[in-house]
């Protein structure tokens, strides 16, 4: 698999919908496979919340291979010898991309909390110009989970005749308030981290690490399904040998010590609080006087909605408004259920009839 | 759906009407209806791997068990429902039509006969009969409410149900003078148009 890791940059001012402008912007992209000569053979994958560019293989000294690297390969479901996948880090974010913690270009400083409010839409915005930019006039198809799901939705409504197919994961057309509120919580346990400092913690060479990590720790267990959590840790007492925290006594507190740490120590707090905020004012279906069959009449792309049985944080029943309101607006939807082990993260891993739904939908006719 | 069937369906369907086919299989008739009439199409299935078939066959389809869903699709404007062996599948065959009629204006239903002689004679020799269009046995089959064209006829009569148009289909899936005659007898198939 040919894998290709570039920072694009882009010098055009990109107007936000918040209504503030990037003036110039980078983008860290990766992408694997090749571009054929009719340049119709791209697959664009967009990352949930706190993923990147890094969507597949494994680097150099690296433990786990990219987020979605169980799907994207040679001879993988989203087969890279056929399709030229394209993955980005979103702005916003802390991979590469502009971001808060990446230095301003005008007076070098990290923009930190002054980091202008970034939407799932602008995020399209700049992934259209990195399309621009390949001279990819029409992607085969745009997929996400999560977060990465509803940029996929978002692409067929602002893109309508530059996306075939679009695959919405364990999506939903806007999050639920039950959503709003655990995103509310983690937020505020980064705020009120000491070293927040309003978000200007970069330029006290400190980093509010503490927050961080109670924050994910929190998010990671609404990723997870209870019977998973159930099934991986029962009841275990952790060994003592592999402690994290002296305190810890069963083996899902140290799990959750560890990711928590893990996440604590490569992702920007300012990013959370942007991906999160992204994540609640998503809904397309405002700019369509809230009627969500009106926004998907917009649509030309076939799309395929899948939902995980074993997913709490963005059930089925958002994966079925989705298609209900697809057949209203009479365009064309499937709906799909899986059975996941994993919880809302079962978009991230193998099962035969996800592939198979996947890989189809890819070769099936525009 | 064999093709004499799929025939009587094509001409059947409005151009450009919107359908839903509960029970689609593979999506084989949903894409003759959507490249012949321009129809927009969804199929309703349960089984994985009939929708994977739909899914390459590019036909919109939605993972559902019928019995629990047929109610969720009305006021969604479409003008015909289609239901081709399958009504005799389900639990509540009465209710499920009933919903049918609320989700299109008009639909149209296939069932495999009961009454045919061939399966009369079964029944005499003492067994579960089977045939072509009954081919599983009685411990596999998913038939859980199996009639009579008479019977079925019957039931439209009881609840209002006009029947604007049928055909009725021999063991060879040939619509001949015999099988609609005497189509309780010599019929193997029935397909209404039901508004």
């Amino acid at each position: 698999m040919k894998v290709n890791t570039e920072k694009v940059s882009f010098v055009e001012s990109l107007a936000l919908e918040s209504g503030e402008v990037l003036h110039g912007f980078d983008l860290m992209t990766e992408t694997y496979g090749e571009l054929n000569y009719a340049k119709d053979n791209a697959v664009l994958v967009c990352h949930a919340f706190s993923g990147n560019h890094h969507a597949a293989g494994k680097r150099d000294g690296e433990k786990k291979p990219g987020w979605w690297d169980e799907l994207i390969g040679d001879g993988k479901t989203i087969d890279t010898r056929n399709y030229f996948v394209v993955a980005v880090n979103n702005i916003g974010g802390c991979h590469g991309s502009t971001g808060p913690a990446t230095p301003n270009n005008e007076s070098n400083q990290f923009s930190g909390a002054s980091f202008p409010e970034v939407s799932v839409s602008d995020w399209v915005k700049t992934q259209k110009l990195l399309a621009d930019h390949f001279g990819i006039d029409c992607w085969e198809m745009v997929a996400g989970g999560s977060l990465g799901g509803m940029q996929a939705l978002q692409w067929a409504i602002s893109y309508p005749n530059r996306v075939k197919k679009a695959a919405i994961i364990a999506a939903s057309s806007k999050i639920s308030t039950q959503n709003i509120a655990l995103n509310e919580v983690a937020r505020e346990i980064i705020k009120k981290d000491e070293d927040f400092h309003d978000g200007d913690y970069l330029s006290k060479d400190v980093s509010p690490k503490k927050g961080l990590k109670a924050a994910r720790m929190l998010g990671h267990i609404t990723y997870l399904s209870e019977s998973n959590m159930s099934k991986r840790f029962g009841r275990r007492l952790q060994d003592p040998k592999n402690k994290i925290d002296a305190d810890v006594n069963y083996e899902v507190e140290n799990y959750l010590q560890y990711k928590g740490e893990q996440f604590a120590n490569t992702f920007d707090a300012n990013s959370y609080i942007l991906m999160t905020k992204a994540m609640d004012s998503f809904d397309p279906a405002k700019d369509f006087d809230n009627d969500l069959i009106k926004c998907l009449q917009t649509i030309q792309a076939k799309l395929l909605v899948i939902s995980f049985d074993s997913d709490w944080l963005f059930p089925k029943e958002y994966g079925v408004e989705i298609q209900m309101s697809a057949i209203k607006a009479g365009i064309d939807s499937s709906y799909i259920e899986l059975e996941g082990d994993y919880g809302h993260d079962s978009f991230l891993f193998y099962s035969e009839q996800y592939s198979v739904a996947l890989t189809n939908f890819l070769k099936s006719d525009g | 759906m064999d093709n004499t069937l799929k025939l009587i369906v094509l001409d059947w369907i409005p151009s450009q009407s919107k359908v839903i086919d509960f029970g689609c299989g593979d999506g084989a008739l949903l894409k003759i209806l959507s490249e012949q009439k321009s129809i927009i199409g969804y199929g309703v299935e349960n089984d994985p791997d009939k929708i994977n078939a739909c899914i390459i066959n590019g036909v919109s389809v939605i993972q559902q068990d019928i019995d629990a869903g047929i109610h969720n699709y009305k006021g969604m404007g479409f003008d015909v429902a289609v239901m081709a062996s399958s009504i005799q599948c389900l639990r509540k065959p009465k209710d499920a039509m009933k919903n049918i009629l609320k989700v299109a204006n008009e639909c149209v239903i296939t069932l495999p006969n009961f009454g045919n002689w061939e399966l009369r004679l079964g029944i005499l020799n003492g067994k579960m009969p089977s045939s072509a269009q009954l081919p599983a046995k009685w411990y596999e089959t998913k038939n859980l409410h199996l009639c009579t064209i008479a019977d079925f006829e019957e039931l439209c009569r009881e609840e209002s149900f006009a029947i604007k148009k049928n055909v009725y289909l021999n063991r060879k899936g040939k619509s001949t003078w015999l099988a609609n005659k005497l189509p309780n007898l010599f019929a193997a198939q029935a397909v209404y148009l039901i508004g």
